[in-house]
């Protein structure tokens, strides 16, 4: 087993660490946070440095990266702006499924978009009824003619005031099975007849998401993306790498705050010695470098997994429930660690702690994960016997 | 416009070790490109991309001496991510800690044995030693109008426009061609590779020379003898915290200062 990574991994993640150290500091990110702003000028550096164009094909001006290459770049963005890994990680569910379901044009149009700058296209499937049960979405498309008219209201459409296209599912009220009734569109958020409402949350505060009131917002019906009544097996065909590219950006801040808590250890002195010297810090200490190993060692082992081809529809589940799990955990202690400062608005434990939270719940809670892996645990034991 | 820029690859400083003794430790040191040099790389793919755009056919040639050490496939890629069409190394342990005579005996002939060159480029001063020397004697030795303390290049035609800071003032210069020039860490901040540029580097022609190839009898003998190297004493911060008015505080600051000695 090789756990080394290749001269040009290396290289990279060290261009993209100084990149970040210049053009996404701490304190930069700390104030984007403050005034609840999109960093538009970190992401634009991103872009500029051909961050963006990672993944995407060089027929679209891209360039060519393996799943590794791109966990490792999640895992850096969240070390050290966990706000741009997030947004790099929401972005890669949506192209991919433009890159593989979606018309040349929308190729052509939206990932030269996303390579230049723009935010990710947003992903519009939750709705007020529609969470967990995300196939019970009620969003309707109706044809009319060349063009199409929706109508209905998305949640937690993170993003969508801020890009361009929303790639939205609708369902078929007549199909009788909601997974063949859904399909996939995408929707210049220009359209007469959207409204967005912000939405306030604990965390993500440079990451906004909204309530989309959809009302009869007509389109041309060719922003069809892939083929009607898909859109289910469209979406879930690329939910696996972007759960493992939330986990990445996750352990990378779960990397930082470990970082926080053994500098802070090694300088806060009480009782005449360091913090560090008391074995109660040194335990905790302990058990957030253990869990940030595993956590490496299980998004790596995916990345692997998917590179080679292998199906990793329980093991990406695991990893998912785990690294939400334990970066929180890590998270957590870190503040703990850190006391009273750690709770201070001036420390960036604080952000973490408050947007890592979001990953037991958001790309699939805790509880769906139990869901995906459970039965599927089960069935292999069956099978083996 | 044939551009060669001289870089050298040194242990990272960053990765220096002392030890108890006060002395300095580079084992365990990854080497790296000269961060000073960094910028006179970039100034090179600079000039070359402008000359490009004119129409005009245009390479920079990486050129780096050194011990076998500097030989790492990571390390060239590197350097060559940043920009330069190929590289040129002389490697020869004989290069392990050569001062800056030697260093710029071997670059001078190195840069003889490449042809037609129209303009050599080096950084500020080296990484680890930074004598700020090796530029202005590689200049000397192939007998070219050479300057140091470049902070802008501009092509006018067959002659460069450039600027050299000065202490109170700027120097703008017309500079024939060919040239030696050595820039500042101002110039223009270094680019940092794309995955693309990296994946690139790896394809890109490198030539490796021995110091008999470069048929240097002699030339290398050391000129400066280092005896030792070692880092200051490090002392505990004393940790002496002065209240009071703004005019108590700095008179206490000055009876702290007589009482240590220091004024």
């Amino acid at each position: 087993m090789d756990f080394r990574l290749t001269e040009e991994q290396e290289l990279l993640i060290q261009s993209l660490e100084e990149l970040l150290q210049r053009e996404a500091p701490e304190s930069l990110m700390a104030e984007f946070d403050e005034k609840k702003e999109f960093p538009t000028g970190p992401w634009q550096a991103l872009a500029d440095n051909g961050i963006l164009s990672l993944g995407i094909p060089e027929e679209y001006g891209g360039t060519p990266a393996d799943i590794m290459t791109l966990t490792l770049v999640c895992e850096t963005l969240g070390k050290h702006a966990f706000t741009l890994g997030i947004i790099y990680a929401l972005g890669v569910i949506t192209i991919r499924d433009i890159l593989q379901f979606g018309s040349e044009e929308m190729k052509q149009r939206v990932l030269t978009g996303l390579m230049n700058g723009d935010p990710p296209v947003a992903l519009g499937i939750t709705e007020p009824q529609a969470g967990s049960d995300a196939a019970a979405l009620k969003t309707r498309a109706e044809i009319d003619g060349d063009t199409v008219v929706f109508n209905g209201q998305k949640m937690f459409c993170t993003l969508a005031g801020l890009s361009k296209d929303i790639l939205l599912l609708t369902r078929d009220p007549e199909g009788a099975n909601p997974y063949e009734s859904i399909s996939m569109w995408l929707l210049p958020t220009d359209t007469p007849g959207i409204r967005f409402n912000k939405m306030d949350k604990v965390g993500w505060w440079s990451i906004p998401s909204y309530e989309v009131y959809i009302e009869n917002a007509r389109a041309p019906k060719n922003i069809l993306v892939g083929e009607m009544n898909k859109g289910w097996p469209q979406l879930m065909a690329n939910f696996e790498i972007e759960r493992l590219a939330l986990c990445a950006a996750s352990v990378g801040a779960a990397e930082a705050a470990f970082e926080d808590a053994v500098t802070y250890a090694n300088q806060r002195s009480q009782f005449g010695v360091t913090i560090g010297s008391f074995q109660a810090v040194q335990h905790m200490i302990t058990d957030m470098a253990v869990k940030n190993e595993n956590m490496r060692n299980f998004i790596y082992k995916i990345a692997w997994m998917m590179d080679c081809g292998m199906p990793v529809r329980h093991e990406h589940a695991m990893c998912k429930l785990y690294v939400a799990r334990a970066s929180f955990e890590v998270i957590d202690t870190a503040m703990q660690v850190l006391g009273g400062l750690g709770y201070t608005t001036d420390h960036r434990v604080q952000r973490l702690w408050r947007d890592i939270r979001l990953m037991r719940i958001g790309g699939g809670t805790d509880e769906i994960m139990y869901n995906i892996a459970g039965p599927q645990l089960l069935k292999k034991a069956r099978r083996a016997a | 416009m044939n551009i060669v820029v001289c870089v050298k690859l040194t242990p990272d400083p960053s990765d220096i070790e002392v030890k108890s003794d006060g002395s300095i430790s580079l084992e365990r040191a990854e080497w790296s490109i000269g961060n000073f040099d960094l910028q006179a790389v970039e100034a090179a793919v600079r000039l070359a991309e402008a000359a490009a755009a004119a129409g005009e056919e245009s390479k920079v040639i990486a050129l780096s001496a050194g011990p076998e050490a500097i030989d790492q496939s990571k390390l060239k890629k590197d350097l060559l991510s940043r920009g330069p069409d190929e590289l040129v190394m002389v490697v020869d342990d004989a290069l392990r800690g050569a001062d800056t005579a030697a260093t710029a005996a071997v670059l001078a002939q190195a840069v003889r044995k490449l042809g037609p060159v129209d303009l050599v480029l080096c950084g500020e001063g080296s990484a680890d030693l930074y004598f700020q020397q090796v530029g202005l004697q590689l200049g000397e030795r192939l007998c070219l109008p050479t300057l140091n303390a470049i902070s802008k290049i501009e092509r006018d035609g067959e002659v460069l426009v450039v600027e050299r800071d000065l202490e109170d003032e700027v120097e703008v210069l017309e500079v024939p061609l060919p040239a030696v020039l050595s820039v500042t860490t101002g110039i223009n901040p270094p680019r940092l590779p794309t995955m693309k540029e990296i994946l690139k580097a790896g394809k890109k022609p490198v030539r490796r020379l021995s110091l008999a190839e470069l048929e240097l009898s002699g030339e290398i003998a050391p000129q400066v003898q280092v005896i030792s190297t070692r880092a200051p004493e490090q002392r505990d911060r004393k940790q002496i915290m002065l209240s009071g008015s703004p005019e108590e505080a700095a008179q206490k600051l000055v009876e702290q200062l007589s009482r240590e000695g220091i004024i």
